[in-house]
C-alpha cells in the first residue's frame, strides 16, 4: 500500500485518486475547517504560489476534531478568522484525521512518519501543549495527529519523507520542498 | 449601507454581528465562502483573506472584531 493507492474526495465531492499526483512533490496538511491556527493558511498559499509551477501540490484536508480549542498566542491576539477561502490549492472533503474514525490516508501518513515532538521554540508550543493537556490529554500520546496544520511532505516517487508539526511554520519548510523539486 | 464580509461558523463574525445588533446598526452580510465576487472584493479591499471585515465606503475598513475601531468607523 502506497500513497498513490488512496482515493479521496474533493470539497466539491469529486473522487480523486492520489495516483494522479505521481511525479509531483506533495505537502499534505490537515487544515482547520473554519477558524483555526489562522496564519498558516496564508503561508501555505504563499508556498503554493511560489512552487506550484515547479511541481508542488498542496493538499488540504479540513478537520473539525480540534475545533474550538485554538491555543492562540500571547503576542498575537487574534480577532479574526482566516478560513479555507482565498486559497487556490486543493481542499478536500471534511473528515477525521485521528483516532478510530481517521481517514485511511491519515492512518497511513502517521504510520509512515511518527511524532517526534513539537518545536518548543515556536511561540504557540507551550500554549498548545497546555491546551492539549487540559482538553485532550490522550492526543499527546502516540503518533496520531496532534493538532491542525500537521504537514507531511511526499517526494516525487510517493515516499513520505518528512512530518512537520503545527509548531513548524509553512514558510520554514520551503528549503525542504526545494530539495525535492 | 454597512457591509459585513464574513463566513459561517466564524466566531468573530458572530461577535461583530451581535455588537452591531446591540447598537442598532443595519448591515448586509456578504459570505465570502459562498460568493466568489464577495471574496474577491474583500481581498481587494484588505489585501488579506481574513474576516470579519466591516466597511461603509469600500475604502475604509475594520478587519477583525475590534470595538474601538468599529466605533470609529461607524461614528458610534
Amino acid at each position: 500500500m502506497g500513497i498513490y493507492d488512496f482515493t479521496v474526495k474533493t470539497n466539491k465531492g469529486v473522487e480523486k485518486n492520489l495516483g494522479d499526483y505521481k511525479g509531483k512533490v506533495l505537502l499534505i496538511v490537515n487544515t482547520a475547517s473554519k477558524c483555526g491556527f489562522t496564519p498558516q493558511f496564508k503561508e501555505l498559499q504563499e508556498l503554493y504560489k511560489t512552487y506550484k509551477d515547479r511541481g508542488l501540490e498542496i493538499l488540504g484536508f479540513p478537520c473539525n476534531q480540534f475545533a474550538g480549542q485554538e491555543p492562540g498566542s500571547n503576542d498575537e491576539v487574534q480577532t479574526f478568522c482566516r478560513a479555507n477561502y482565498g486559497v487556490t490549492f486543493q481542499i478536500f472533503e471534511k473528515g477525521d484525521v485521528r483516532g478510530e474514525t481517521a481517514q485511511p490516508l491519515f492512518k497511513y501518513l502517521t504510520e509512515q512518519k511518527k511524532f517526534e515532538g513539537f518545536d518548543e521554540n515556536h511561540p504557540i508550543a507551550t500554549k498548545l501543549v497546555e491546551a492539549l493537556k487540559q482538553n485532550f490529554p490522550e492526543y499527546l500520546e502516540g503518533d496520531g495527529i496532534k493538532w491542525n496544520f500537521t504537514k507531511f511532505l511526499v517526494d516525487k516517487e510517493g515516499n513520505v519523507v518528512a512530518r512537520f508539526e503545527p509548531t513548524t511554520n509553512p514558510a520554514s519548510i520551503a528549503k525542504d520542498i526545494e530539495a525535492l523539486l | 449601507m454597512v457591509k459585513l464580509y464574513g463566513v459561517e461558523g466564524c466566531g468573530w463574525c458572530q461577535k461583530t454581528k451581535k455588537y452591531l445588533d446591540s447598537k442598532g446598526v443595519a448591515y448586509e452580510v456578504h459570505d465570502v465562502e459562498l460568493n466568489a465576487e464577495d471574496a474577491a472584493a474583500c481581498e481587494k479591499l484588505t489585501g488579506d483573506t481574513a474576516v470579519p471585515v466591516l466597511t461603509v465606503d469600500d475604502k475604509n475598513y475594520v478587519l477583525g472584531f475590534d470595538k474601538a475601531k468599529i466605533d470609529a468607523l461607524l461614528g458610534l
